[in-house]
């Protein structure tokens, strides 16, 4: 009886395993490195706004201060869009002939809402309260990056679970304003050890998830 | 003390759990999986909004206001919405424009903080894509031009007849815009005439005030200040104008210690029949007996014949021992006799517990006679021209009336409603009418506060129009609702200042005072007893407690939430006493025909206990056939069987069983704990022992923060599910559908349960709210196999979800069974603007529970830390507690002894419940105070 196999099959199996495994290890390792990059992240990727607005112009070239669009970074939650009439308020009188504000002269004129669209939103399971961690210190650039030089408006970090956690273990990093460190009613003054192991209330789930 | 009775759940009559046919067909719900698509799709889906188009693919819409306004992204809206026609203050909280939740405005009279079922769903139907948006004329969609050319011409035809055949009818109104409007059109047409319907009329209530007092005066209980309560079928605490003020006031005189002795006689058990203190099943006929014999003893009524009823002597030694604190109460199904027997007794005893108010609609009348004579002024050809505004006649007319047939034969007739309901099936024109929450307007509450209804969002249909705009368009002289409400009370407040008496009004949502008491001397020929009706089956006719009557049929939330005392959902069934359902030889969900006067309906039968033998109570509201698919086909249309009187009760039923079964989909099978270790009374003045902490090896966690915990008070609870609502609401809690629900696949966070003590002819009611226990020694967290629950550093348990795997062990070793599964991906359908963008949306496959609102600790937490101060009690309300209308839920930080949950902990009623298996559970309960009945 003939023989099935020839003498070099055994040597081409474990090639195509050895191969194959190869190829999945890559696989793995380039998706890895994938999600890990900025581009999984839509870091540096524009949204399309309703006008062609420069952050390198306003914040950047005319050093507007930030709260003067975003009015309530100190005060509440969402950090809050400019509305319309803010806008409009300089742009009556400075550069007022473009055709570009048309569709927030629409929006005043309606009376409905300027659709600007967020670089930073976080997923539906993530409460992020914008006026917790401007009183605590953390600069708008540890997350937003140096808008300033932005012409147009881009993600500047990753923004993931890990991001976020990188500063809730050691906060003390991005603190801008030291004086605000420890704040006596901030969750940073709960830290407490527990069979001589540190809990940080910043690092349970129920602090940023809900 | 005799021996404790113990607790028990409700009947439980076949081994196997009811459960409907269809779910044979299907074990793994495939059918069921798009059975509760449609459904939550009719809830919750969303036709695309002016303004909200796709979201584009990175990016996600940040809604600025056109014009800088510092709360923009979240307000509050202090309103209205109506039930019956009478006004409970809401506060509407809505985000980026859109009504996201509905709350208890603390000032209005009606509410004070409180909810209940219907006005949370206010926000379902609100953006239910089943409402109509378009005007109709033959059904199909026409411009608004057409509708003002045909009003033009109804205008030119009537007023050649100087009005003669114009006829409106509306539901009951006791705004003052809306009588306005309709008095404009009545003069300028003076042969015009207005007819008013409400299927849940108590007509016998007005009849009963003339007789007593000759005027039509509404009669309002002080359920703080009353000692005794005597009802006779009234249900203060359910069904009864200003329930949630009577609720609150009912528990804050027991909670003070000086709890008013509640007797209740009624036929069907009521949410006030199941936390009487006396508790008296009667049979429809035996009302007047009993009413007469109570008030012979008291000496307002002349004494009876020798026969009197065992409980009268009693019941009046009870209100002779409270004396003017004493207040007898007759409700709906009393007839004119009892309410004027009422009337009387509370004049002999000198009531002080009760006013007699002015009546806050407009024009108070019998309901059932104005319908009547509409019906055969449009049968004998009178009628040339309809308008029904807000009025669903078609559905919730008795049958027997024919108003159907009728309606069907005009000429013109024009239905202005939210749905395109049975009526607008009927008539020639549909107008979309608004949504409370959206259009301006005005009403009244029960006791006469006028309230301003402002809108909380924007109209989602440009065609709707008010009852206001379409009479004045009928007059030809077009008016806006803003303007016309602004008119009338900018008329109302001559002399003061309009601009801040409306900016106060709007912003507080109360426009004024309620009227002052009457004070009415009783008739001399008050007493004019009604024949006896003849003995033997009879058919008692109720408003269900979800559907109220049918016109909340269609919201979603309320068909699934389980009825407080069947804990039936998704339909209903002829409801009688379990003692009638053994002589009838019936099995519960056997299929009976019932017949009255010729009049037949098919119906599934179920007992209840306490219900009065020799009657069968029949739910108004189900058997909808238009609206909608939520509503439509579930369970029978009690009204098809309904004298033309619109009676309460009828006597002469006749009923045979089919040979079928069509069992309710019931919850009373589901998440049962032990009833003899979950619920604990006490006498009055009593304690339990409270057991020590258990021994363990380990340390405890230490909570140096805040720790989180709350207490339910069992003696509060009156069982009407507004926080189960409220939570579904607020942690958009999806609807699953019967099919599901019969797999006991429902997913409230909060479940209600329902324990009845004592004889089955005549029990008691507990009722339990069971929320998640976040337990501190938590069996579902060590079973998790990939740390998907865990405690957090101020005591919650919480839920990863998306590290859940869908093992569900955790809800297999929950005691409390509070933990549900996601067996379908829910989210597509929750993801709509009604949703509370603060609660995250589960994907299926994974455990979800009560959070504590965890959302509402973080934002005030997130407030406090900003304003660098320390949380105050109180700060953080969950949705449940909030909507309570007795202020059973107390939620705080038990780190604080001085909080109101650490206080509401060292009472001596406070117990765990199960809390012998050590899981030390921070949602604890006080026991029920109940007398020990000799």
């Amino acid at each position: 009886m003939a023989q099935i196999f020839s003498a070099r099959a055994d040597t081409r199996l474990r090639l195509a395993v050895i191969i194959g495994l190869a190829i999945a290890v890559l696989a793995g390792a380039a998706g890895f490195a994938h999600v890990r990059s900025g581009a999984a992240w839509a870091i540096g990727r524009p949204a399309p706004q309703p006008i062609p607005f420069s952050h390198a112009v306003h914040a950047g070239g005319l050093e507007l201060d930030c709260r003067f669009c975003h009015s309530g970074v100190e005060r509440r939650a969402d950090a809050g869009m400019p509305s319309a009439g803010t806008c409009l308020g300089c742009h009556d009188r400075v550069w007022n002939v473009t055709a570009q504000f048309v569709p927030l002269r629409a929006a005043l004129a309606r009376g409905t809402a300027v659709e600007w669209a967020s670089v930073s939103r976080l997923p539906d399971h993530v409460r992020f309260d914008h006026a917790a961690h401007t009183v605590a210190g953390v600069g708008c650039e540890s997350c937003h990056g140096k808008v300033e030089e932005m012409p147009r408006t881009v993600r500047a970090e990753t923004l993931s679970m890990g991001f976020c956690l990188d500063c809730h273990r050691d906060p003390g990093s991005r603190q801008v304003t030291a004086a605000s460190a420890m704040r006596p009613h901030g969750l940073q003054a709960r830290r407490h050890l527990h069979y001589g192991v540190e809990v940080s209330p910043l690092t349970r789930c129920s602090t940023c998830h809900r | 003390m005799s021996a404790p009775t113990l607790p028990r759940h409700g009947p439980d009559p076949s081994p196997e759990p009811a459960q409907p046919a269809a779910l044979l067909a299907a074990p793994h719900g495939t059918v069921e999986r798009r059975d509760a698509l449609k459904l939550m799709g009719a809830s919750f889906a969303l036709a695309a909004l002016g303004g909200c188009d796709e979201a584009p693919e990175h990016g996600h819409p940040l809604h600025a206001p056109a014009r800088a306004s510092d709360n923009a992204a979240s307000a509050e809206y202090a309103t209205i919405l109506e039930l019956d026609g009478l006004a409970r203050g809401v506060l509407v909280r809505t985000r980026g424009g859109h009504a996201v939740k509905v709350e208890g405005n603390p000032r209005h009279p009606a509410s004070l903080g409180a909810t209940d079922i219907f006005a949370e769903a206010a926000v379902l139907s609100l953006h239910d894509p089943h409402r109509s948006r378009s005007i109709r004329r033959g059904g199909r969609p026409v411009p608004p031009a057409a509708l003002e050319a045909a009003l033009a011409s109804l205008r030119s035809e009537v007023t050649a007849r100087a009005g003669q055949g114009l006829r409106i009818l509306t539901g009951p109104v006791s705004s003052p815009t809306l009588a306005w409007a309709i008095s404009e059109v009545l003069a300028e047409f003076p042969g015009a005439r207005w007819h008013q319907h409400d299927p849940l009329a108590d007509d016998a209530a007005l009849e009963g005030a003339m007789r007593a007092f000759g005027q039509p005066v509404a009669t309002v209980p002080d359920m703080a200040r009353a000692r005794a309560v005597l009802c006779l079928g009234a249900d203060p605490l359910g069904g009864m104008a200003g329930h949630l003020r009577h609720a609150r006031d009912w528990a804050s005189a027991r909670a003070a210690g000086r709890p008013p002795r509640l007797i209740v006689a009624e036929s069907a058990p009521s949410l006030s029949g199941a936390r009487a203190d006396h508790r008296i099943p009667l049979h429809p006929a035996g009302m007047e007996p009993f009413a007469r014999a109570v008030a012979a003893a008291l000496g307002a009524a002349p004494p009876t014949g020798d026969e009197t009823h065992p409980d009268a002597p009693g019941a009046a030694s009870a209100l002779l021992a409270a004396g003017p604190d004493a207040v007898v109460l007759a409700g709906r199904g009393a007839s004119a006799a009892v309410h004027a027997l009422a009337h009387a007794m509370n004049a002999r005893l000198g009531s002080t517990a009760c006013r007699q108010l002015p009546h806050p609609l407009t024009r108070p009348e019998p309901m059932a006679a104005s319908l009547a004579d509409l019906a055969a002024g449009m049968r004998a050809g009178e009628v040339s021209h309809l308008l029904i505004l807000g009025a669903n006649p078609a559905y919730d007319a008795p049958a027997a009336l024919g108003f159907e047939a009728a309606l069907r034969r005009l000429p013109f007739s024009l239905h202005l409603g939210f749905r395109q309901d049975e009526t607008a099936r009927l008539c020639t024109w549909h107008v979309p009418l608004p949504h409370p929450l959206e259009a301006w307007g005005d009403s009244r509450a029960f006791d006469g506060t006028p309230a301003i209804r402002q809108p909380a969002t924007a109209s989602l249909s440009d065609q709707a129009r008010c009852e206001v705009e379409l009479l004045a368009a009928v007059r030809g002289t077009p008016v806006t609702a803003r303007a016309a409400v602004e008119a009338t009370w900018r008329a109302a407040w001559t002399g003061q200042d309009f601009d801040a008496r409306w900016a106060g009004a709007l912003e507080g949502g109360v426009a004024g005072e309620a009227p002052a008491p009457l004070s009415l001397p009783l008739r001399e020929d008050w007493d004019r007893p009604s024949p006896s009706p003849p003995a033997g089956l009879a058919a008692v006719f109720a408003p269900d407690p979800g559907t109220r009557g049918g016109a909340e049929a269609h919201e979603a939330w309320l068909q699934e939430m389980p009825r407080p005392l069947t804990k039936i959902t998704w339909g209903n069934a002829a409801l009688m006493a379990p003692s009638t359902l053994a002589a009838l030889g019936l099995q519960p969900g056997d299929e009976v025909e019932l017949e009255l006067d010729g009049r037949r309906l098919l119906a599934p039968c179920w007992p209840l206990p306490g219900h009065a033998p020799d009657c069968v109570t029949l739910p108004l509201g189900g058997g909808r056939r238009a609206g909608g698919p939520v509503g439509e086909r579930r369970g029978f249309d009690a009204y098809a069987l309904r004298p033309a009187d619109g009676a309460w009760h009828a006597p002469g039923l006749a009923l045979r069983p089919t040979g079928r079964r069509a069992p309710p989909v019931t919850t009373d099978s589901h998440h049962r704990v032990d009833a003899a270790e979950a619920l604990r009374s006490v006498p009055p003045g009593g304690a339990l022992p409270q057991p020590g902490r258990d021994a363990s090896l380990h340390r405890d966690w230490p909570y140096p923060g805040h720790a989180w915990g709350m207490a339910i008070d069992l003696d509060a609870c009156i069982g009407c599910n507004a926080c189960a609502v409220a939570c579904q609401a607020e942690n958009n809690v999806p609807v699953v559908g019967p099919l599901a629900v019969s797999q006991g696949r429902e997913m409230h966070w909060l479940r209600v349960d329902r324990y009845h003590h004592g004889a089955e002819e005549n029990p008691a009611a507990s009722f339990q709210p069971v929320p998640c226990m976040h337990c501190e020694q938590a069996p579902c967290e060590p079973v998790c196999p990939v740390n998907a629950t865990l405690h957090d550093h101020e005591g919650l348990n919480v839920m990863v979800h998306a590290r859940c795997i869908g093992t569900r062990t955790c809800s297999n070793n929950c005691p409390y069974k509070v933990r549900r599964f996601n067996w379908s991906d829910h989210r597509r359908l929750l993801d709509t603007p009604a949703r509370n963008p603060e609660v995250s949306l589960r994907p299926r496959g994974v455990m979800e529970k009560c959070t504590y609102c965890t959302h509402r600790i973080s934002s005030a937490r997130s407030n406090a830390a900003n304003e660098g101060r320390a949380l105050r009690d109180g700060e953080v309300e969950t949705a449940c507690q909030r909507a309570c209308p007795t202020r059973a839920i107390t939620f705080g930080d038990i780190n604080d002894p001085d909080s109101a949950v650490s206080r509401a902990k060292d009472s001596g009623r406070h117990y765990a419940m199960l809390g012998q298996l050590g899981t030390r559970p921070r949602t604890t309960y006080l026991a029920r105070v109940a007398e020990d009945e000799a």
